[in-house]
């Protein structure tokens, strides 16, 4: 079998095998070592000996091994050798409850409530996600934050004591508490897609392998949960905003917006399983953020022009948008869907609106969509000073010299 | 044993790059992808031969925010340097066997693609980090 094939087999054992170990003996941060071990000695092992019959019952068999040598070591150290016996193994020892089935499912789930646990803040979260449930290894997910690989390693064993210190159980949230705690799952998802759409340093715009991380995840959960509408409209959102990555950047790195991108090169798979899902989960309702800023993209991905595109539509579902939740950044994409549907004078009135929030009035998104919109109006100067000041708002190079070419092609004309 | 090897640039080479008029030429588009590419084939370089402990580049000079002590107190100036001062622009930390090898890395930035002006008046240095206490103290 191929490296390749080894490793996607190994992230998506991960998270079962990590489940089903915890839940035999506890320990979830050394648990979580264990894991990480087998998972390793099985990526140097299979491609030279070949996959064994039951990979997963043997990464389960070498992870609960290598268990018990760190427990039986930790508590030799610790003298504390009458804990061991116990946490041996209650499986073991009673039958299962019949009304519990441990499900590999619930386990990937149980494990990502658990990551994502509000006691953790969200960079851990992230880096747990990543580690526990995504099966990359610490260095991988150092590289991709561009931290030293010691710093990950110390955020992910501090967020791993956190959780040993709360005394979280391995266990579903009650039912009471799910919508929320699922709502920061879906939340830290979006967070590493989006690190990896719209990379916020360096002279690289994307690090896509983050994107296609999140994506991978989002799917697993989707698999999990297929009835819940928001999680059905992360994993569109996530398909249709990625499916303009081809077009999103020039021959040498530079941004390309998206009324000026080759639409041919949008990603047409990626495009029709988007809209298939979030033309799905729409009617079953109840439509929450996730859903409508996918309906958007569908708009847009399915426009055969930035002139052709059904902006009022777009406009309707950010007023929908804007009645669920007081972002300035939904705020912001609402008054430039309005300037399209109604012309850039309608659109600049809501920007003098959002220049008095502090949340925003700093962003160099505000002063490019600004710009933009003056230049669309045809004030050239305004247009031009806002262009500059977006440009020093940023600290992204290739935005930077994308807003300085915009106000330097004003300069030029009349 | 580790050093750390510095470039400097000026307000002004950072608005160049950016696309910003100045009196400097402004990058073209070809320039800042040929720099863009040396600059990543250098990282993996360095990166594949094991030597390179952590590179960053920092944000242009105007978002410096310099801290001074004012009767014991910690005052903040925003932007304290002039437009054509030469300040620390991106570092590189290297792990290797000499400062010769260290240096002879350095020297490697001699070769990334740059418009002719920029070209003429960049410098590098290179200066081996005290890695522990001890080692200032010697």
């Amino acid at each position: 079998m191929p490296d390749t094939d080894v490793e996607g087999l190994l992230r998506q054992l991960a998270p079962q095998v990590l489940g089903a170990v915890v839940r035999r003996y506890g320990h979830f941060d050394t648990a979580e070592d264990a894991t990480q071990e087998a998972l390793l000695a099985a990526a140097m092992r299979w491609p030279r000996d070949g996959v064994p019959d039951n990979p997963r019952a043997w990464l389960i068999t070498v992870a609960s091994r290598r268990l018990t040598d760190l427990l039986r070591s930790e508590q030799a150290r610790q003298r504390r050798e009458d804990t061991v016996a116990s946490r041996a193994l209650p499986e073991q020892r009673l039958a299962p409850a019949a009304d519990r089935p441990a499900s590999d499912a619930d386990d990937t789930l149980v494990l990502l409530f658990m990551c994502c646990h509000p006691v953790l803040s969200p960079a851990s979260q992230i880096a747990l996600t990543l580690r526990a449930v995504g099966g990359l290894t610490t260095a991988e997910i150092a590289r991709a934050f561009l931290v030293p690989e010691d710093t990950m390693t110390r955020r992910i064993s501090r967020a791993k004591q956190r959780i040993r210190d709360s005394g979280i159980p391995f266990a579903l949230p009650p039912a009471g508490e799910r919508g929320e705690r699922l709502g920061a799952v879906l939340h830290v998802l979006y967070l590493i897609f989006n690190e990896g759409y719209a990379s916020t340093s360096g002279p690289h715009l994307h690090r896509t392998e983050l994107s296609a991380e999140a994506i991978r995840l989002a799917r697993l959960v989707h698999r999990l949960l297929p009835d819940d509408g928001e999680v059905t409209g992360l994993l569109a959102l996530m398909l249709l905003t990625d499916a303009r990555r081809p077009a999103r950047t020039g021959p040498d790195g530079e941004l390309v917006p998206m009324a000026s991108q080759d639409r041919s090169r949008w990603n047409a798979d990626a495009i029709a399983e988007g809209v298939a899902l979030i033309t799905g989960a729409l009617p079953r309702g109840p439509t929450g953020p996730y859903q409508l800023q996918a309906a958007i993209a569908a708009v847009h991905d399915e426009a055969p022009s930035a002139e052709a595109t059904d902006w009022p539509q777009i406009v309707a579902l950010y007023e929908l948008l804007r009645r669920l939740s007081d972002n300035p950044v939904v705020a912001l994409n609402h008054a430039v869907a309005v300037a399209m549907a109604r012309g850039p004078q309608a659109g600049l009135e809501l920007l003098g609106a959002l220049q008095a929030d502090q949340r925003i009035a700093a962003d160099h998104r505000l002063h490019a969509v600004r710009a933009h919109l003056l230049e669309l109006a045809g004030d050239r100067a305004g247009a031009r000073d806002a262009y500059q000041a977006a440009a020093g708002r940023t600290t992204n190079l290739p935005q930077q010299r994308y807003l300085n070419a915009r106000a330097a092609r004003l300069a030029d004309g009349p | 044993m580790k050093y750390m090897i510095l470039t400097y640039a000026s307000q002004r080479d950072y608005d160049a790059m950016a696309g910003r008029p100045t009196e400097e030429p402004v990058w073209s588009a070809d320039d800042f992808a040929a720099m863009a590419e040396f600059m990543e084939a250098f990282n993996k370089d360095l990166a594949d031969s094991g030597e390179l402990v952590e590179t960053r580049g920092l944000a242009a000079p105007v978002l410096t925010r310099r801290l001074q002590l004012q009767n014991g107190v910690p005052v903040v100036t925003d932007g304290p340097y002039a437009e054509t001062q030469e300040v620390l622009a991106g570092y590189w930390i290297v792990e290797c066997d000499s400062f010769d090898r260290a240096t002879e890395l350095a020297a490697r930035l001699a070769s990334c693609p740059a418009p002719e002006q920029v070209a003429a008046t960049a410098v590098a240095d290179v200066r081996p980090i005290a890695d522990a206490r001890a080692d200032l103290e010697l």
